[in-house]
């Protein structure tokens, strides 16, 4: 391993032997038609969103494939390190953070920001893979005890991000942790303990809950009463999905979205614009795409020589499944409104940006699985 | 290479991948459920409901019908205007880098007050009530959202420049307003035929209560006098609608796709309003109002003898019924309904005064009916009379006089007289008048007539006015007895056409836009029979015609020289009106007598009646009768040289012959003694001080 630069040609021809040809092709075909879909939601724009967007898939895919060529036990070595990184990055950005709709997310300038949070759900992914690796190789079982420092790891990311305020990416990291953990042993008992604390949390947290927020998830039960005011948005995304049909309205001639009545097409109702315009047909097939993804992720973590790749697979697959499973369950009416948004789909460099480094993981862990 | 130490326990793992796979398929399964349920079973349903976001079905005002003279000369048009219409609520607000940007999670939310601000200091404000009214509107809709989220219409008629800088603000109140195309009325005479035509105004919220909903809007306009106002329904016509397509912020989008557009509902055209072609000719319109030029209030109307119908009907003052189309300043407001010329009233139907010695016709007649009386009796005027212990004085002392010669010397003590031997008693009087079609309304129809009153002795007993002089008084069209100017027009037609009391018609006909004949107007007289004997209607015809051409009549110098006039004249006393006092006018002095004359011309074969008060003018001759003899010599002259007599209208009698003997020659110029009078102050019981000589405005 010690050799990986070596010598130019060797990087190419191992970087072509390492490159997983699903993976790449599953996610230029989601990076094509977010392309078309981000053009439909700009109204017929090629130069805002989506060359913003291309800028970044472009960094992106430079990040993937250096990440690719990374043998992961690398990554194994560098988690901890990453990880650190990430919550430095987080934690300067109360300081020095540009501040956007009131809240306070990004590093750097205006036309090259990064938002720390999103890249911290790939290292999160990193760090508790090494930590649930070293700790199994001493105890097969998981207790509570167990369980502390991985909560501390989670905790203190996810508190700088929610105090952004930014509670959508927040749980969102937590998700993917509870994901990872729940692949490794857990005792029963512990699980139990962990549930019941997280249905009471949840209970405190609703009579705790702003008042906005409860409103949500009011308006979510019961749209059409609220069709007018605060649910008017979820509703008007729920008639561009069905506006569109079997086949779809085609490009660009969505009236839901080309006439306006939808919000947010370029972050959080995505979705429905693509809807709109390509119907359940493409609908379907971008699910398919989607899943395909993910279970391919699973494939992989099922195929990994250690824990600590299969853990990455695994993180991988539940960044992915989540981000899609809660964005589309959003626009489709079957969960509340939040702020996670479509993998590709949904205009966001730090996102691209995560999700290409994620995939260059996966990739690498991929590779590895062959070299026995 | 860095040993991982760990490669035995991953078989352990292999349920939960399987388990993870099933989750990952369960959960998409069910997302892909979800997504066909939407658009393939319910995809009609939505889309429909897409449809409805974006179609947008906009009212399109119908053309307001015009209104003509008889000749097909407009006094009543439309032009084009912009107005403005004001959404409070709206979905999206604008951004501080310009361009609109939606609310917070979409809800409507109301215009913030910066842009409300920006939205007033854009119009040219007559003056601060018309700012405050302005303010108020924005602030009521504001405050409800139920209304506040339609755009209703804030302003009409927008100036240019108001047109300019919203033009140039759009861009930073787009989310609140739209300029639309639509139009204001537009009366080309203005003041000359506006008491005819009437002028326009915002439907009142009651009246919109009462209205069907489907008619009128909030902020419509709708008549709100004269023909405007009796004949809006015709006028109106009915609204059209058109579909368009709009985005969200309710903006008109201009290049739609073709499948939104074909998705649009059919547009409906409006019916335009039906046109209204009144008897009126404009040129004797303005005769009118030219003679009256130097007067500062006062009346005219024509009628044409035969048919009733209205040929000219002035007041003045008047307002510009265009001034309605515009905010109107308090000031000038304060002005107009303060002014004791009220310019409001049409005096013509809208106001009534005592009629003095044109009253006396129909003292005349009433004696006539009389078999007892005997006209051709003489009687000697001494210049007063002693009634009761008051002395009723006349102008002068007269000489022998009798009937014919009372009338064209307008010999008060003569009827006094008769009068005095209960001749001329309230009760006999009263049928007779109001056979004649006075203290009834004339059934013109549009600016709120007035009755006028015709005194009986039970309406003195309520007013607590009756003395044993009241019915004295009245024989000379003083004490309580008030006519408008269209009843006495009315009277002296029926004396004109052998005793047809006829209801004075405005409207000729009524065409629709493409010229189908909706409705045209018969004459209507009130009585089958004459309600005057032809006998006693030639004797009083002779009395008339002595006013204007007897030497001794008091018209005599202001006869026309190619036509023989018959007529009367009025010098009304008034009571000083209290309300007035401290408004000082220059040439308006109270203390005058209103001067009458009320006239028909040819004698010989009457053809149209011309009514005159001047208030405050003086004497009748004076003041009133030159205006009466332009009018009639324009008639004259126009109608025998232009096109001959005009065809009588079916089911109207033929004129009685007129004065079968020529009219006598009198030397120009010779004047006499012409003074039509009613006397000086009479002690009569409706000439206390504080009664007012007019009464309150009438509804």
């Amino acid at each position: 391993m010690g050799t990986m630069l070596d010598r130019p040609q060797d990087l190419f021809s191992r970087l072509r032997r390492s490159v997983d040809w699903v993976v790449v092709i599953v996610t230029f075909s989601i990076i094509t038609l977010a392309v078309f879909n981000l053009n439909s939601a700009g109204k017929g724009d090629w130069t805002g969103r989506v060359a913003t967007q291309l800028r970044w898939v472009g960094l992106g895919t430079i990040a993937m494939f250096v990440v690719t060529a990374i043998d992961y036990r690398v990554i194994y070595r560098g988690a901890y390190a990453a990880y650190a990184f990430g919550v430095c990055l987080l934690a300067l950005v109360p300081f020095f953070g540009i501040k956007v709709n009131n809240a306070r997310r990004w590093l750097g300038t205006d036309d090259w920001r990064l938002q720390p949070s999103e890249l911290m759900k790939i290292l999160i992914v990193l760090a508790l893979a090494r930590y649930l690796h070293d700790s199994s190789a001493r105890r097969i079982k998981r207790g509570l005890r167990d369980l502390a420092p991985p909560a501390v790891m989670v905790l203190a990311p996810m508190a700088l991000v929610v105090y952004q305020p930014d509670l959508s990416t927040g749980l969102m990291i937590g998700t993917i942790a509870v994901s990872l953990l729940s692949i490794t042993g857990l005792t029963l008992r512990s699980f139990l303990v962990l549930m019941s604390v997280a249905v009471s949390g949840f209970a405190l947290g609703w009579s705790y809950m702003l008042n906005y927020q409860r409103k949500r998830i009011d308006v979510w039960l019961n749209p059409e009463l609220y069709a007018d005011d605060e649910g008017y948005q979820t509703i008007q995304a729920m008639i561009a999905v069905g506006d569109g049909g079997f086949f779809g309205r085609g490009l660009d001639k969505g009236t839901q979205n080309s006439l306006g009545f939808l919000p947010e097409p370029f972050t959080d109702f995505p979705f429905a614009v693509y809807g709109e315009e390509w119907g359940f047909v493409g609908g379907a097939m971008l699910l398919t795409l989607y899943a395909s993804l993910v279970l391919w992720s699973i494939n992989i973590a099922s195929q990994a020589r250690d824990r600590f790749g299969a853990l990455l697979c695994v993180g991988v697959a539940a960044l992915f499944f989540w981000q899609v499973a809660i964005n589309v369950g959003m626009v489709l009416q079957l969960l509340p409104v939040s702020g996670v948004t479509l993998p590709f789909i949904s205009a966001g460099g730090s996102n691209v940006l995560t999700m290409m480094i994620s995939l260059g993981v996966l990739m690498s862990v991929s590779r590895s699985r062959h070299v026995r | 290479m860095i040993d991982l130490r760990q490669q035995d326990d991953l078989r352990e793992l292999r349920p939960r991948f399987s388990g993870m796979v099933l989750a990952v398929f369960v959960v998409f399964s069910a997302l892909m459920l979800r997504l066909c349920q939407l658009q393939v079973l319910e995809g009609d349903h939505y889309a429909r409901r897409a449809e409805r976001n974006f179609v947008d079905v906009v009212d399109v005002e119908a053309p307001r019908g015009h209104i003509f003279d008889i000749k097909g000369r407009s006094l009543a048009s439309n032009r084009p205007a912009y107005t403005l219409h004001f959404t409070a609520w709206a979905r999206f607000t604008v951004a501080p880098d310009g361009g609109i940007i939606p609310t917070e999670e979409g809800v409507r939310t109301p215009i913030d007050e910066a842009s409300r601000d920006l939205l007033v200091s854009l119009f040219d404000f007559v003056d601060d009530a018309d700012r405050a009214e302005m303010l108020a509107k924005l602030e009521e809709l504001r405050a409800d959202e139920q209304r506040g989220r339609y755009a209703q219409i804030l302003r009409r008629n927008l100036s240019w420049n108001e047109y300019a800088r919203i033009e140039a603000r759009q861009d930073s109140l787009d989310p609140w307003i739209e300029i639309r195309e639509s139009s204001r009325r537009f009366y080309p005479e203005g003041e000359l035929t506006g008491f005819v035509t009437g002028h326009m105004g915002n439907i009142a919220r009651e009246a919109l209560e009462r209205s069907d909903h489907l008619s009128y809007r909030p902020g419509d306009r709708v008549g709100q006098t004269g023909i405007e106002r009796q004949w809006e329904n015709y006028l109106r016509g009915r609204l059209g609608s058109r579909s368009r397509v709009v985005d969200a912020a309710r903006r008109e989008v201009t290049a739609a796709s073709a499948e939104a557009v074909a998705a649009l509902p059919p547009d409906r055209d409006p019916i335009p309003g039906q046109d209204i072609y009144l008897t009126l000719d404009l040129d004797l319109q303005r005769v009118a109002r030219e003679s009256l030029e130097s007067k500062l209030a006062g009346a005219v109307v024509a009628l044409e003898a035969d048919t009733g119908r209205v040929l000219a009907m002035v007041s003045v003052p008047g307002i510009d019924p265009n001034r309605y189309e515009q905010p109107i300043p308090v000031e000038q407001w304060r002005d107009w309904s303060g002014s004791p010329l009220k310019p409001f009233i049409d005096k013509t139907v809208q106001e009534h005064f005592f009629p003095g010695s044109t009253y006396k016709v129909v003292s005349a007649l009433v004696a006539l009916a009389d078999p007892e009386f005997d006209p051709d009796a003489q009687f000697e005027c001494t210049g007063s009379l002693v009634f009761g212990g008051r002395r009723f004085k006349d102008t002068h002392v007269h000489g022998r006089v009798d009937l014919e010669r009372a009338i064209v010397e307008s010999c008060n003590t003569y009827f006094f007289n008769l009068a005095v031997q209960s001749t001329l008693s309230l009760e006999h009087v009263a049928p007779i008048a109001r056979a004649l079609g006075l203290g009834e309304r004339s059934g013109l129809g549009i600016n709120g007539e007035v009755k006028g009153t015709i005194p009986t002795e039970e309406f003195e007993a309520r007013e607590g006015t009756y003395q044993g002089g009241v019915r004295l008084n009245s024989a000379i069209g003083q004490g309580n007895v008030k006519v408008t100017v269209m009843q006495l027009a009315v009277l002296y037609a029926a004396i004109a056409n052998g005793g047809f009391v006829l209801t004075p018609y405005l409207v000729d006909r009524i065409e629709t836009n493409d010229g189908k004949l909706v409705l045209s107007t018969q004459p209507q007289p009130r009585n089958e029979k004459p309600a005057i004997n032809a006998v006693d209607r030639a004797r009083i015809h002779r009395g008339l015609v002595g006013v204007v051409n007897d030497a001794a009549g008091t018209a005599y110098s202001e006869r026309l020289p190619n036509v023989v006039v018959a007529g009367k004249t009025g010098t009304a006393q008034v009571g000083r009106d209290i309300s007035e006092a401290g408004i000082e006018i220059e040439g308006w002095d109270t203390t005058q007598d209103h001067a009458w004359f009320a006239a028909y011309a040819p004698a010989e074969s009457p053809r149209i009646v011309v009514v005159a008060v001047v208030e405050h003018g003086g004497t009748g001759a004076d003041a009133a009768a030159p205006i009466v003899m332009k009018v009639i010599d324009h008639y004259v002259g126009s109608t025998t040289s232009a096109s001959g007599v005009a065809p009588r209208a079916p089911g109207v009698p033929p004129p009685l012959p007129g004065r079968e003997e020529a009219p006598p020659v009198v030397a120009p110029g010779e004047r006499g003694n012409a003074r039509d009078s009613s006397g000086p102050p009479l002690p009569g019981p409706g000439r206390s001080k504080n009664r007012p000589a007019t009464p309150g405005r009438p509804h």
